[in-house]
């Protein structure tokens, strides 16, 4: 067994190759290298699904027991704006692909081309939501108890005025928010129901952690740019965009369950 | 020019330790990228129609047709290790361990109260754990005249 | 471009590394070749001085705790701080000791020696996973020193959501925490996967490397839940989401669902790494087999599997539906299987085994005796209609220290008795060892036993004060820590005194067949002079050479003559 005399596949990896530049000293092929990477960034994934999917069983189990409420407060999210966004991401997963792949058959500068549509596209995204996140804000649509902020609008028409934040309004810190009426994304005023703040505060975490990932990936895509353009990889040695790819689709991956269950599941008027 | 499908005939040196992955074409891509466009789109004009109960399961349908083409295409999974799969699918197996038994527990305690938003025990009226709080100041400012929505829950009266 | 005109990216050269052949501690030296080193033999090492510095900490809180509780009434201090002292103890010896103590040093260490890998599969990441460790502890000292926390290591909502105390900074603390031990978990995953020298088979391995597996699994599946329940908590404070919030529509309860889905597994991932070292140590002292390997094997697998099924027994007297309660306390039962597996492998390995009873051997034997009363009580608990009348009470508290302490602990000084030769080529006192051992062993019962019995008579938990009858329970109980505390004095003496006045240990002092001993003690910095090919299982002692399971002592004892003369 492990006899201090015994050597490993006689000299499979001393003469065979040159050890290349890229392989770390404790691999012992780039197989092997690669192999390893993919697992971890594989099972790294892994553990992003777990993390999301708590807020996708907070998901579940609210709108299961209280679906009136998702139905009325999905109507002020803009289907259009989630629909574009989905795309623009859907596009970016395939330009994040295709980088991978020019990379695999070594064509640098065309590796170079597609990560940088794919920064666009994520840039992009950020932008439309945005747009979304401030329209929100200015109904007061806000989770839990920010609820029924009227912020800058006069389109909520609460019983009594409620002021600022319910949080910072004094002793009642923490109770129902108010009924709120506000113009929803097809233009009807609309009466929210109790709890809509649930679906808003849902919404806000869920889109917000998933936002948070595309920043994240944004940096990561740069830093793989960045190397890429310093010449560091090869049709040999494409690791590093192969796994920012991954994690690239990964924030799509969850983008593509958020759209439908956010924008879309709902009784339609 | 970007179009060979296979770059991938080096069977022949097979342990040089080399790496050799399976490469899709370009058109490849662009053709599942397409389709998902389409699914984006069906699930988007489907969203118009109210099919009842059935809505969630169309649009997870879609949704999971879209997530397992990124994952087999564009993720490389299809032409990947086995174990890869089986920890992205394993990490799915226990996500819907954790969201089936912690719904089986929410679902059968009580009901919601469909004003407080707490719960309440059916057989006794009196709040189940995570039951609503003792006092509700906001109920009382209800607007006298909210319009009626689509069926947005509507306490039965007033509380005094 | 060709690959060999590629300028070096990271790179391949052994000199920044240091001379692969030389003695790991004296490839390089410095402070640097510390704070910057990616061998994992010196990273478990750190890891292993800062987790015992936890358990000093967490320690001298349960000494103050159990001080506290000698009289009735006050004795050194108030209630509220009495609640921040055991909140702390609890999160220290969770957080900072238990969870990465087995994995993270001795782990780290022996998990790629045993399959003959240089290195883990990911050094950089397992540097990156000890500061992340290090940035946690920072953040929770931030915790403590602001004001620290009351609401006991689980945060229960709603509590946690309108204490004063810095709740935020606490759950960031074992945020961070959470994402080391989520690093090293798919660090251990993907090496044993991808590094396995040629002959290290699935059935080849090591169960301590089994064993750490299992734990990377549960790691890397339960530890996100946390990430985000806490998340969701600091959220909940700053907006409140109101998810957990009953005042906005959510449910408290809930939160109890989303901390126990990992803290349910947490408890295995402090466990099971236990179990792992015990194997290896019955192996090596009864000198054969493992009594059914691949049962041992998998029963740790299966406890992985089923600790995901059973969190709901901590809920039973949270208010929830009877249906699920019936159903997690019928799952719980489930785990007695390859928790029996275990012990019945174990006890049939020692009967007709040539039994030494070296120190770390007296603590594998404590470690199934202690972990089998841990265990049997874990089934008055599982049983609803017990558990009823047992929650929170001092039973769940001698409960789980049996398993804890009793278990991983008691597992966790043994592994380090029977490793510190190779880890740092010196051997310790056997007789200081064992006085350390008796000690640890009798104070340990003395602490817990009574807390049984007071527990079953309805003394609750984390009661600041209590009522006559319990007193001389209590007494007892403090005496014990007392009794322990010298134990465990004498232990920690005995390791230093070895590191620093110790006899040089020959290569395989214990005579073990294990595929860690094969190698230089202490070994070198690539692990192995050259790739090991494994041609028999760690614990086949019928195969191994007479060479290989040489203890070297004779060779010791002579070069120590030859010096005298
Ligand atoms: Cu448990």
């Amino acid at each position: 067994m492990a006899n201090v005399s015994d050597t490993a596949h006689a000299g499979h990896d001393d003469h065979a190759h040159a050890h290349p530049s890229f392989l770390q000293h404790h691999f012992d092929t780039p197989t092997q290298q690669f192999n390893a990477s993919k697992l971890g960034m594989w099972v790294f994934i892994a553990t992003e699904i777990l993390m999301f999917g708590g807020l996708f069983c907070a998901y579940a189990i609210w709108r299961g027991l209280d679906p009136q409420v998702f139905d009325d407060a999905h109507h002020f999210l803009n289907k259009i704006m989630g629909a574009t966004n989905t795309v623009v991401l859907l596009f970016s997963s395939l330009t994040a692909a295709l980088a991978v792949r020019s990379a695999q058959v070594g064509k640098r500068n065309l590796t170079s081309f597609y990560l940088v549509v794919t920064l666009l596209c994520a840039a992009a995204f950020l932008v439309v939501k945005y747009f979304e996140y401030s329209h929100k804000f200015h109904l007061g649509l806000l989770p839990g108890h920010c609820f029924g902020h009227p912020g800058l609008s006069g389109a909520i028409e609460n019983g009594r005025e409620v002021g600022t934040c319910l949080r910072t309004t004094g002793t009642q810190t923490t109770s129902m928010p108010e009924w709120v009426k506000a113009v929803d994304e097809g233009g009807q005023t609309r009466v929210l129901p109790p709890r809509a703040n649930m679906f808003f505060g849902l919404y806000f975490v869920m889109t917000g952690l998933h936002g948070l990932h595309v920043l994240v990936g944004m940096g990561i895509l740069t830093w793989v740019l960045i190397k890429n353009v310093q010449g560091k990889f090869s049709k040999e040695y494409f690791t590093p965009i192969d796994i920012g790819a991954l994690y690239w689709h990964l924030v799509d991956l969850v983008w593509i369950y958020l759209f439908p269950l956010l924008y879309l599941v709902g009784k339609p008027e | 020019m970007v179009t060979e499908a296979h770059a991938h005939a080096h069977d022949e040196h097979e342990d040089d330790g080399a790496v050799h992955v399976h490469i899709a074409s370009t058109p490849f891509y662009i053709g599942i990228f397409l389709v998902l466009i389409c699914l984006t789109v069906l699930t988007v004009k489907v969203s118009y129609y109210d099919f009842g109960a059935a809505n969630i399961v169309i649009a997870m349908v879609i949704a999971t047709t879209k997530a397992g083409l990124v994952a087999a295409f564009f993720m490389h999974l299809r032409h990947d290790k086995l174990f890869n799969t089986l920890s992205f699918l394993g990490a799915l197996l226990f996500l819907g361990i954790f969201i089936l038994l912690t719904y089986d527990d929410l679902s059968k305690r009580g009901r919601l109260d469909p004003a407080y938003g707490g719960r309440v025990n059916v057989q006794t009226g009196q709040a189940a754990p995570g039951g609503p709080p003792a006092t509700s100041a906001t109920y009382d400012a209800l607007p006298e005249e909210a319009p009626a929505t689509s069926g947005a829950p509507r306490p039965a009266q007033k509380r005094e | 471009m060709a690959a060999v005109d590629m300028p070096v990216a990271g790179g391949h050269a052994e000199d920044s590394h240091g001379d692969p052949h030389a003695p790991y501690l004296k490839a390089k030296s410095g402070i640097g070749s510390w704070l910057f080193t990616l061998d994992h033999k010196r990273i478990g090492l750190m890891y292993l001085a800062f987790v015992a510095l936890a358990f000093l900490v967490g320690g001298v809180f349960a000494l103050l705790v159990r001080l506290e509780l000698f009289t009735r009434g006050r004795t050194i201090m108030d209630g509220e701080t009495y609640n921040r002292f055991f909140t702390l103890h609890g999160a220290a010896m969770v957080f900072l000791f238990i969870i990465p103590s087995v994995p993270a040093s001795l782990g780290n260490f022996f998990l790629p020696i045993m399959i003959g890998a240089k290195d883990v599969a990911f050094p950089r990441l397992n540097l990156l996973s000890f500061y992340v460790y290090l940035l946690g502890v920072a953040v929770l000292l931030f915790a403590i020193v602001s004001g620290a926390v009351d609401t006991g290591w689980t945060f229960y909502t709603p509590y946690s959501m309108q204490t004063g105390a810095s709740v935020i900074a606490m759950t960031m603390g074992v945020f961070i925490l959470g994402f080391s031990s989520i690093l090293t978990g798919l660090n251990f995953l993907v090496t044993v996967h991808t590094m396995r020298a040629p002959g290290v088979t699935w059935t080849r391995l090591p169960l301590f490397v089994w064993g750490m597996y299992a734990t990377a699994l549960m790691q890397i599946l339960a530890t996100p839940v946390l990430a985000i329940t806490l998340l969701l908590l600091s959220a909940e404070r700053f907006f409140g989401v109101g998810i957990f919030d009953p005042k906005l529509g959510g449910d408290p309860v809930l939160f109890q669902h989303f901390f126990w889905f990992y803290s349910h597994p947490a408890v295995y991932i402090m466990i099971v790494p236990g179990m792992a070292v015990n194997s290896e140590l019955i192996a090596t002292f009864t000198r054969r087999s493992i009594f059914g390997y691949f049962a041992v094997a998998m029963s740790s697998l299966g406890l992985a599997l089923l600790g995901f099924l059973v969190w709901g027994h901590h809920l039973f007297v949270a208010g929830m539906s009877e249906f699920a309660t019936m159903m997690f306390s019928a799952l719980t039962f489930l785990v007695a299987i390859p928790s029996g597996v275990k012990i019945f492998n174990w006890t049939a390995t020692i009967y007709k085994g040539s039994v030494v009873l070296a120190s770390p051997m007296l603590y594998a034997m404590a470690f199934i005796f202690l972990f089998t009363i841990g265990g049997l009580t874990g089934l008055f608990l599982g049983t609803l209609s017990t558990d009823v009348h047992l929650t929170d009470t001092y039973f769940v508290v001698a409960h789980f220290h049996y398993v804890m302490m009793g278990g991983t602990v008691i597992a966790f000084l043994g592994g380090l008795l029977y490793w510190w030769p190779k880890m740092t080529g010196k051997m310790h006192d056997e007789k200081k060892a064992k006085v350390g051992f008796w000690f640890t062993f009798i104070g340990f019962n003395v602490v817990f036993m009574p807390q049984f019995i007071m527990g079953s008579r309805g003394m609750p938990r984390r009661y600041y004060d209590y009522l006559p009858q319990f007193e001389i329970f209590h007494k007892v109980s403090t005496v014990g820590t007392w009794i322990l505390a010298i134990g465990l004095f004498t232990t920690a003496y005995t390791l230093l005194e070895a590191l620093f006045r110790g006899q040089t240990a020959p290569r395989n002092p214990w005579g073990s067949a294990g595929f860690e001993w094969m190698t230089d003690t202490p070994p070198c910095l690539a692990n192995f002079h050259e790739t090991p090919v494994i041609t028999r299982g760690p614990y086949d002692y019928h195969l191994a050479t007479p060479e290989e399971l040489d203890t070297g002592w004779d060779k010791v004892k002579a070069q120590a003559q030859a010096k005298k003369d």
